[in-house]
Parts: C-alpha cells; sequence; structure tokens
C-alpha cells in the first residue's frame, strides 16, 4: 500500500497506540473521584497538559481539549461571538478555510450575525489592503487558517495580528492549525484562538485541541460538571488526552528536518507531473511541500482516485471533509472553475519513502495516459 | 543567514574575579532548561549565543525568560559577511514580514576597525530600509520598529526587539539551602525568590495522612515542579508528620498546639539541612499574617535552630506577594482547597505571645525526640523536574 493521503488522516504510530493501550488499561479512575485511582488519572490528565502547555508555549489553562478540531472551531468561533455580542456581530474570515468554519458561518448569519469574507491574492495570500477596509469597530472575531487544506498555502499570522490589531485592538484572532501543527513551526503567541486535530499527527481519532489565550471571553456550547474542562464538560478520556500530548511532542520533534525531507520528495512529485501539459500544479510560494495539489483538468478525480487504489495507492480529492464539491481553495486562488472541479491532493510525510513516491510516479503516469486517452476519444 | 538567540548577562558582570564561574554555571543551567531542544551553545565574557536546528525559537526564548542570570534576550540574525550593501539587503529581507509605519536603525560597532562608524552604519542602513520597503519613516524618538545592527569582529548580529530576561543570579553559584514547602502562597514565593538570588533549594513537605490527602502531597508537588523551571530539578524530602501531630494535638494545651507544631517542624527541617548540606533554612513566613508569625512567635518558634532562617517575604503585603506568586505561575495551584498539616488542626484561639518557658514544659508532656528521629528515618524523597514523571507515557 501506498498512502498518500496524509492530510486527510494520518495512521496512529505505534508508540503513541503503545500510550493509549497502556492508559486505557492502568488508569481507569474517574479524574473526577477522590480517591486514590481518580487522583492517579487526574494527575496524568495534569502532566499531559502541562506537557502540551510547554512545548506549545501556553498556560495549562489556556487548553481545552474536543472531540475534533471541527468542535474546537464551533467553540472558538460561536463560543466567542456569543460572549462578545456586546462589543459587536462582526466576523471575517477568509476564502480558503476549512469547510467546517463556512457551516458555523452560516449558521452564525442565520441568528444574526455579520460575516465578511476578505479576498486573496494569486498567491493565496491574504489581500492585507482588504483585510485592513474590513476591519471595523464591532469586529469581535478573524478567523483565518495557518495552512489551507487544499493548497498548503501557508498564512503570515504574525503579520494578519498586527494589521488587525492596528485597526482594533479588540478585534481577536483565531486560526484553524490543524494542517500546520507537526508539519511546519507555528506560534501560539501569534494567535489569541487555535483549533489543533490529533488525528492529522499520528493520534487517534476522537480528540483535538483548543487554544484559548487566557484573555479571550468564551462561552460554553455543551453545559455540564466536572472539574478537568468546564468549556468541555463530561469525563474526559484519560487514554485520548495521554496519546495527544505524545502525540504532538513526537510530531514537534524535528520538524525542520522532516520539513527538508518533504520539500525534497515535493520537488520530485512537481517536476514530474509538469512533464504533462494538461496537468495544473495549484501550488503557490506560499505552499507548504506537505500537500500537493493538482488539476487533472481531463480527467474526473473520482475516477482517476478508484484508478489509483486499484493498484493500492492512496491520495485525495481537495479535502476529505468536502469530497465530491468544487475545491473552493482552487477556485479563490485561480478562479477557473475546470481547474477547481478536476483536482486531486497528493499529501504526503516524513514516512512517506522515496521509493514509494518513485512506485507512485510509475503508476501515475500510467493511470493517466490510460485516462486521458479515453477521455480526449470520447471528447 | 543563521538564526540565532543571543543572551546578555545580568548582575553578572559587576564579579570581577568569579566571572568565569558564574557564567559556567550559567551554561549549564541554560542547557538544562533546553534541554528538551536541539542546540548548541557557544559563550565568552559578554555573550551567550544559542543556535538551534529545531526552528521553535519562540519556546526556547520562553524558557530562557525564566534563568536566572540573564539580563536581556535576543532572537537575531548571524550573518557572516561584513559588507554594507549585503547587511543592508538582508535587514530589508527580513523586514518584508514585520508591519511597521516608523523605524529607527541603531548600531553598535565591537571591533572599531570596522571601515565605517556606527552613526554611519545606521544612516546607510536606514537609506536602504526607505529605498526597498514602502510607506515607512525614520521616526528616532519613538519609532515603531527599532532595527539593530551589531557589528562584530567576523559577523554581523541583526535583530530587532530585546526580551527582558529575568536578572538575579544563575541557580547554585551561592549554595544550597532548604525550602519548608507547604502548598499556600507563601512559600513558593520565597523559594522563587531565594533562587533569584542564586540559591539552589531542595524542599520539605509535611504531610499528615489521612487527615491531608494526596491530592494535596500532589499540589506540593506540583508547586515544586512549578519552581523547578526557574531553576532545574528539585528534590522533594516528604516528612510524615502524623503521629508528631496527634500527640501534639492530644497532649499539648490547644492554645499552644501550632507553637509547638512550628518548633517540630523546624526542629526536623534542621535535622534535614544538615544531612543534605543545606547552609540555610528558607520559608514563606511573613510578619503579622498568623498568630505563628507574630515577631513573639518567630522568636520563640527560631529558638530551636541555630541555622540562618531566609525569610524573603517576611516584609512582603499578602497582595505583594500574590503578584509574585501570579507572575510565577504558583498562584493558581496554591489556590487549589486541599487541607494541608497547617490547616487540619487549628485552635479557636492561637496565642499570639507564646512564652518560651511554657513551650519548654509543654514539649516535656510528649517523647518528639524519638518522633522526630522516627519522621526523619523514613522520610520519602521525591526527585522533581528532572523530565516529566509519566516520561514513559507522555
Amino acid at each position: 500500500m501506498i498512502y498518500l493521503d496524509y492530510s486527510a488522516t494520518t495512521p496512529v504510530s505505534f508508540e503513541v497506540l503503545d500510550t493509549f493501550n497502556r492508559t486505557t488499561k492502568d488508569f481507569i479512575g474517574n479524574p473526577n473521584s477522590l480517591h486514590k485511582l481518580g487522583v492517579k488519572s487526574l494527575d496524568l490528565i495534569t502532566s499531559a497538559t502541562k506537557q502540551i502547555a510547554d512545548i506549545c508555549n501556553v498556560m495549562p489553562r489556556e487548553i481545552i481539549y474536543t472531540y475534533s478540531a471541527t468542535e474546537a472551531n464551533n467553540l472558538a468561533l460561536i463560543g466567542v461571538m456569543l460572549a462578545n455580542h456586546h462589543q459587536g456581530k462582526h466576523l471575517i474570515t477568509s476564502k480558503l478555510e476549512h469547510p467546517s468554519i463556512y457551516k458555523i458561518c452560516d449558521y452564525l448569519t442565520s441568528i444574526g450575525f455579520e460575516v465578511s469574507y476578505v479576498d486573496n491574492d494569486q498567491d493565496g495570500l491574504i489581500d492585507f489592503d482588504h483585510l485592513k477596509k474590513l476591519v471595523r469597530d464591532d469586529t469581535v472575531l478573524v478567523s483565518i487558517c495557518s495552512v489551507n487544506s487544499e493548497t498548503g498555502v501557508r498564512q503570515p499570522l504574525k503579520m494578519i495580528r498586527q494589521i488587525i490589531k492596528k485597526e482594533n485592538n479588540n478585534t481577536l484572532l483565531h486560526s484553524d492549525f490543524t494542517q500546520a501543527i507537526g508539519k511546519v513551526p507555528v506560534n501560539f503567541n501569534d494567535v489569541d484562538l487555535a483549533s489543533l486535530s490529533g488525528h492529522k499527527f499520528f493520534c487517534p481519532k476522537g480528540i483535538g485541541m483548543l487554544y484559548r489565550n487566557d484573555k479571550v471571553k468564551i462561552k460554553p456550547l455543551i453545559y455540564g460538571s466536572g472539574k478537568t474542562n468546564e468549556l468541555h464538560p463530561g469525563t474526559p478520556s484519560v487514554a485520548l488526552i495521554a496519546s495527544f500530548a505524545k502525540a504532538l511532542r513526537i510530531a514537534l520533534t524535528d520538524i525542520e528536518k522532516r520539513e527538508r525531507f518533504v520539500t525534497r520528495l515535493n520537488e520530485k512529485l512537481v517536476k514530474e507531473f509538469s512533464i504533462h501539459k494538461d496537468i495544473q500544479i495549484n501550488q503557490t510560494k506560499y505552499s507548504i511541500p506537505h500537500i500537493l495539489n493538482i488539476s487533472l483538468n481531463n480527467i474526473k478525480p473520482e475516477t482517476f482516485i478508484h484508478a489509483l487504489e486499484e493498484k493500492d495507492i492512496y491520495v485525495g480529492t481537495n479535502t476529505a471533509c468536502a469530497s465530491g464539491d468544487l475545491s473552493t481553495s482552487v477556485m479563490a486562488i485561480y478562479n477557473d472553475k475546470k481547474r477547481a472541479t478536476s483536482t486531486i491532493r497528493i499529501s504526503i510525510s516524513h514516512l512517506t519513502t522515496s521509493d514509494e513516491i518513485n512506485q507512485f510516479i510509475n503508476v501515475f503516469n500510467v493511470v493517466y495516459q490510460d485516462l486521458n486517452n479515453l477521455t480526449t476519444k470520447e471528447g | 543567514m543563521e538564526k540565532i538567540i543571543i543572551i546578555k548577562y545580568g548582575e553578572l558582570t559587576t564579579k570581577k574575579d568569579n566571572i568565569n564561574y558564574f557564567i559556567r554555571i550559567l551554561n549549564d543551567n541554560v542547557k538544562k532548561a533546553l534541554s528538551l531542544f536541539n542546540v548548541s551553545i557557544v559563550y565568552d565574557k559578554g555573550r551567550m549565543f544559542i543556535e538551534s536546528n529545531d526552528g521553535n525559537f519562540d519556546q526556547i526564548v520562553s524558557k530562557l525568560t525564566k534563568v536566572f542570570g540573564i539580563h536581556e534576550i535576543m532572537v537575531g540574525y548571524k550573518l557572516n559577511n561584513r559588507n554594507i550593501d549585503i547587511i543592508g539587503n538582508n535587514v530589508v529581507d527580513l523586514l518584508k514580514n514585520i508591519s511597521f509605519d516608523t523605524f529607527k536603525v541603531i548600531t553598535k560597532r565591537s571591533d572599531k576597525t570596522y571601515e565605517l562608524d556606527s552613526m554611519e552604519v545606521s544612516r546607510k542602513i536606514g537609506g536602504y530600509i526607505l529605498k526597498n520597503i514602502k510607506d515607512v519613516k525614520v521616526d528616532v524618538h519613538q519609532p515603531e520598529q527599532e532595527i539593530y545592527i551589531e557589528i562584530r569582529k567576523n559577523d554581523v548580529y541583526i535583530y530587532f526587539e530585546k526580551i527582558k530576561g529575568i536578572g538575579g543570579y544563575p541557580v547554585g553559584t551561592l549554595g544550597k539551602g532548604l525550602l519548608m514547602l507547604s502548598g499556600g502562597i507563601d512559600s513558593p514565593v520565597a523559594g522563587y525568590l531565594a533562587m533569584k538570588r542564586g540559591i539552589k533549594i531542595e524542599t520539605l513537605y509535611f504531610e499528615s495522612p489521612p487527615h491531608t490527602s494526596l491530592n494535596a502531597k500532589n499540589k506540593v508537588l506540583e508547586l515544586a515542579n512549578i519552581l523547578s523551571r526557574y531553576g532545574g530539578s528539585i528534590k522533594v524530602h516528604v516528612i510524615n508528620f502524623t503521629n508528631i501531630q496527634e500527640e501534639i494535638y492530644k497532649n499539648i494545651p490547644h492554645e499552644y498546639l501550632i507553637t509547638i507544631m512550628r518548633r517540630m517542624m523546624y526542629r526536623i527541617s534542621t535535622k534535614i539541612a544538615h544531612r543534605i548540606n543545606a547552609h540555610v533554612l528558607i520559608n514563606g513566613e511573613s510578619v503579622g499574617q498568623v498568630a505563628s508569625q507574630t515577631l513573639t512567635s518567630m522568636e520563640v518558634i527560631n529558638e530551636v535552630t541555630t541555622i540562618p532562617v531566609i525569610r524573603p517575604v517576611a516584609c512582603f503585603d499578602k497582595l505583594e506577594i500574590i503578584d509574585v506568586a501570579k507572575k510565577i505561575d504558583t498562584y493558581e495551584t496554591s489556590i487549589l482547597p486541599y487541607e494541608d498539616c497547617c490547616t487540619i488542626f487549628v485552635p479557636d484561639h492561637p496565642v499570639i505571645n507564646p512564652q518560651l518557658e511554657k513551650c519548654v514544659e509543654y514539649e516535656k508532656l510528649i517523647d518528639y525526640e524519638s518522633l522526630i528521629n522516627e519522621a526523619v528515618k523514613n522520610h520519602e524523597v521525591i526527585k522533581i523536574g528532572e523530565g516529566n514523571k509519566y516520561q514513559d507515557l507522555l
């Protein structure tokens, strides 16, 4: 099997699975219980949270565990807008976000909030002048993802925040870090809120995280008891939290070395795809090397993916969360419908080998020739 | 061009004869603080330079702001070429990632043989910026962005921001002390202040199970863990105080409970201090805060030991102590509501002006010597801050 869909999800690493299994077996107490078994579970959660806080350079109380990054996005956007509605009802986001952000914005619009969408340039970078114009006195929150899930375009969050704060010092910046974490260095202190998802960095599915700066007011979306997490009440999963802490620690080690390795693989793929004149490479100078998006133009992406699947090779369409639709990000950058409806996404990681890339290229070329001939004949 | 962290030493530069000793210990402490990171450290008499292979400079800086003996931290870039045009191009490149309207260039030239003087360098670099970045102006009084250029013998350092270090002396340069750590707000602050003056600390905690819980003990271990961020690993000596406390409660007139209990604690602390070669006891007593901290109480309690007792927060107001506790991040943990051994047997009316003769007389009612010896003999030592205690899991 050749897996090239790491941006959709990653396999659980052996070390993390080991933590998951041992914690499940050995930490049976409810962290809210008063007795020794409860204290032991609470202690492990506290240590895990502290470790995460330490490597992310934030405070333990600024970490909220969620089910997924989607839930973290919900808590960030809805929670902040509801808690700060006296300050205003205006929210800004970009055209390069994860689908969950748009669904949340639709909901917020339906209950009386106002959403603006900031433009981006040909390289996928946020249009700073437009952003400057959009920020108003009643703008509560700006949500811009760190790395776009479809094209890998990375935004300069520090600068974006400077621009926002200059226009309105009370406006907060949220960023979905899901596609960035573990791939490129991120700085939590560049934003007020950030969403993370464990399964993108070799942790089991079912755990995400919201970083929320201590000063940010947020309204819970669910209510209950439990001292471990007032914004996400209920008995926490000790095993998932421990796994998350371990996976994150591993993901942030040697990040630059891994990035250099992935860059070489990316360059190899780009060189190979460039040979085919009908393939467009949707990569700008701001794209991270882990995500490579291409448009096949004459071939339906679904057909292509299934053809590769027959050879035991797995790649993605735009994002796993919006498969089948037009790629909104490719559309936002290139404004070309054909290009945006024929994309596939090859996402690689430091676990990908040169050998896998070579094999993939061979199969790709054969499959591409076959399907391309077919469509051209039909056409 | 390499990204690099530059450290300026604090008060150390006044230690003429011992400066090498101080810097060497600082270097060890920095190494320990950054043990999680893949870094290389070099130093001379004036500066320390850190290069990272992981690129996580923010995390590294955050760790460094907790190392005593550091005055200033700069994250900058090292350029191996001193050609003015190359410096200019690089500065312009770096500034493209920063948004600002006004700026000022500040040049320092430690190599006086360099062809241009500091003013000329600043002017030339300023010119480059004005020519290449649109809509920016020079403002020498209140610039939004300061640009620092340091010309050294073989290379040039460029940086845009100075981060204040924590100051003080490197932990360990002044020897060892034993901190009496209770779990309240004051004692962690006392420990922090002692470390700030270069004292390496070990801590002592009295537990009274089942009157005190495992949560209370974990809270103290957590406080030690937070303190360890400032001074490396910390040993926590845990004394089981249950027998002594129950004996006192059963036999001693209740108005003297606290006074006698504190005298016992001091006796035990002194024994532990001698064992570990600590030269001083450190605690969080603050004059007048509670009955055992009146001047007469302190005198009567202190009478049992000859070892010097440092009370760093003795003359702080409670609010001042809380301010420090919040700053060093112990406050949230300190206020967790678990009973400690000082709060479980509290008399309604503790004596405010205890008399030494009465203490001596009352203490004859219990066989405290053997109880103390037993407690010291059986005490538990926990090492904190050497990696996570769940290292194998996390």
